[in-house]
């Protein structure tokens, strides 16, 4: 039962005999006579005894296992030693006070029942090694398979999983699913875009893809067919894929047309402009409505209602976390809400202007491709015999126009 | 009095001239000294606790002393509040504020 080898083995497992001591349950008896004789004997027969200590000059206590005691009644009778107990310790005999409350005994199995039950479901999902919207795919694919939040364990296959994910999402080269306890991870390798080749045998002309002043050109294959300075409209060629040679006899050679044509280009936009304004401003007055979250369910307390007629809301999740930063699947959604009233602004030209600038630079700003430069910008302010005013907003800009058009045919 | 001295006497002469075998052997080729024979083996740490292993049973035993007896003699444990920490067949503990470990005592 225990190291006897040496003393500090004995020293160090003193807790677990302990433990094994009182889960197997164990009697704290005294014996009375020859006790020596009575040891002994209870020792030759592979009964264990403990913390044995003189109580009088003709009796002991002692500890012994409920089996030990049982065996220990010819020991006693062949050393004439009067044994009896006088307590009962341990877990068997703690068990046996509850053993008719059925109420106490369903609870226990209930309990135990229900930690099965939790630990045997997923709780939290985790997806390391790639970009959000990758994210947001895996976990599309998660859903349309069944796997989420509170999916029993048993039945669930990682590899079939990571299988799943990597079938359904173009962007992952690899995918790792492991389940661990009650959570999820997924390792992803994200797919590197190719850098785009140039393919030199798909024969193509450049052409404009939109109106613009040439300012600078570089050809780097193809029969340049405008020149700087030159005005190109929407799809005129500019870079042709066709060589021709000079001395007919060579015939004709296609290429790959490459290079390019900076040109200066116009961005326009017209504005109504607006001496009314519509603001929204806050009154102050505040109202809370609070949710618990529980596996993504999501119930009202009480005292929630829409309290304002017109409001802003702003809502924040708070999370409980554990120790190992464990995230549990509850907590508490707080949605704070603003009253709001509608007025109506009177603008001066200028606070107008402006208004009508900033809306236009932002529409124009979607519409400019990523690698154009703004040179010059022109605000203009039109009006018309009625009276309406519109804001003109004109930017000039410098950018590649150079599209690629293949070349149909031969 | 007299007749114990001479018995102990008698042993200790026994005891020089007869090693076992396996205690030559053990000397010979200077193995430890506890893997052959049934020589009681005597391990004290500190001094609240004394690990007794190849002992054949116990004497005598009460709060200031624990007489404990194996193939080399009797070994008597005194001191206070001498209490049995545990006790197999092949080792016992014996706790307590020990001040003597004797022999044939």
């Amino acid at each position: 039962m225990t190291c006897s080898r040496c003393v500090s083995g004995v020293v160090t497992l003193m807790f677990l005999v302990h433990l094994w001591n009182y889960i197997r349950g164990y009697v704290i008896i005294v014996a009375k006579g020859s006790v020596e004789r009575f040891i002994n004997i209870c020792t030759r027969r592979q009964i264990l005894l403990w913390d044995i200590s003189r109580k009088d000059s003709d009796s002991v206590v002692m500890k012994a296992s409920r089996r030990g005691f049982m065996m220990m009644r010819q020991a006693a009778r062949k050393s004439g030693c009067r044994v009896h107990i006088i307590k009962k310790c341990g877990l068997p005999f703690f068990l046996h006070r509850f053993r008719k409350r059925r109420g106490f005994k369903a609870g226990l199995f209930f309990f135990a029942a229900l930690i099965i039950l939790f630990t045997s479901m997923i709780w939290e999902i985790e997806v390391s090694g790639c970009s959000r919207d990758v994210e947001e795919q895996i976990f599309k694919v998660l859903e349309e398979t069944g796997v989420g939040k509170g999916r029993f364990k048993m039945g669930l296959d990682p590899k079939r999983i990571a299988a799943d994910i990597l079938l359904n999402v173009d962007e992952v080269a690899w995918a790792g699913v492991q389940i661990k306890g009650v959570k999820m991870t997924i390792s992803v390798q994200e797919i590197r875009p190719r850098p785009d080749v140039v393919d030199e045998d798909e024969y193509c002309n450049l052409v404009a893809e939109r109106d613009g002043l040439i300012t600078k050109i570089e050809v780097l294959a193809g029969t340049l067919k405008v020149n700087e300075g030159d005005t190109v409209t929407k799809g005129q060629l500019l870079v042709s894929g066709i060589l021709e040679s000079q001395t007919p006899e060579f015939g004709t050679k296609y290429v790959h047309a490459r290079g390019r044509i900076t040109a200066r280009t116009w961005y326009e936009t017209k504005l109504p402009l607006m001496y009314e304004y519509t603001k929204r401003i806050r009154t102050g007055r505040t109202h809370e409505n609070k949710y618990i979250r529980i596996l993504g369910l999501k119930i009202g307390l009480l005292g929630n209602r829409k309290a304002f007629e017109m409001y802003d809301s702003i809502s924040y999740d708070k999370k409980v976390t554990g120790p190992f930063n464990w995230e549990f699947p509850i907590g508490l959604t707080v949605e704070k809400l603003y009253e709001v009233q509608e007025k109506r602004v009177k603008l001066s030209d200028e606070e107008a202007e402006a208004l009508a600038l900033e809306k236009a630079r932002l529409q124009l700003g979607s519409e400019l491709s990523p690698d154009c430069r703004v040179l010059e910008e022109k605000v203009d302010i039109l009006r018309n015999e009625t009276g309406d005013a519109w804001l003109q907003l004109t930017l000039e800009c410098e950018e590649d126009i150079a599209g690629v058009e293949p070349l149909g045919g031969d | 009095m007299k007749r114990r001295k001479k018995e102990s006497d008698r042993k200790d002469g026994t005891e020089r001239g007869l090693l076992s075998m396996g205690e030559k052997l053990a000397r010979m080729f200077e193995l430890p000294p506890d893997l052959f024979g049934n020589r009681p083996k005597v391990t004290a740490v500190g001094r609240g606790e004394v690990l007794i292993e190849n002992f054949k049973g116990i004497i005598d035993f009460n709060e200031n002393m624990v007489r404990i007896n194996t193939n080399n003699g009797i070994i008597r444990i005194t001191g206070s509040g001498i209490t049995i920490r545990e006790i197999t067949s092949e080792a016992i503990i014996i706790g307590g504020k020990i001040s003597n470990i004797d022999y044939d005592a």
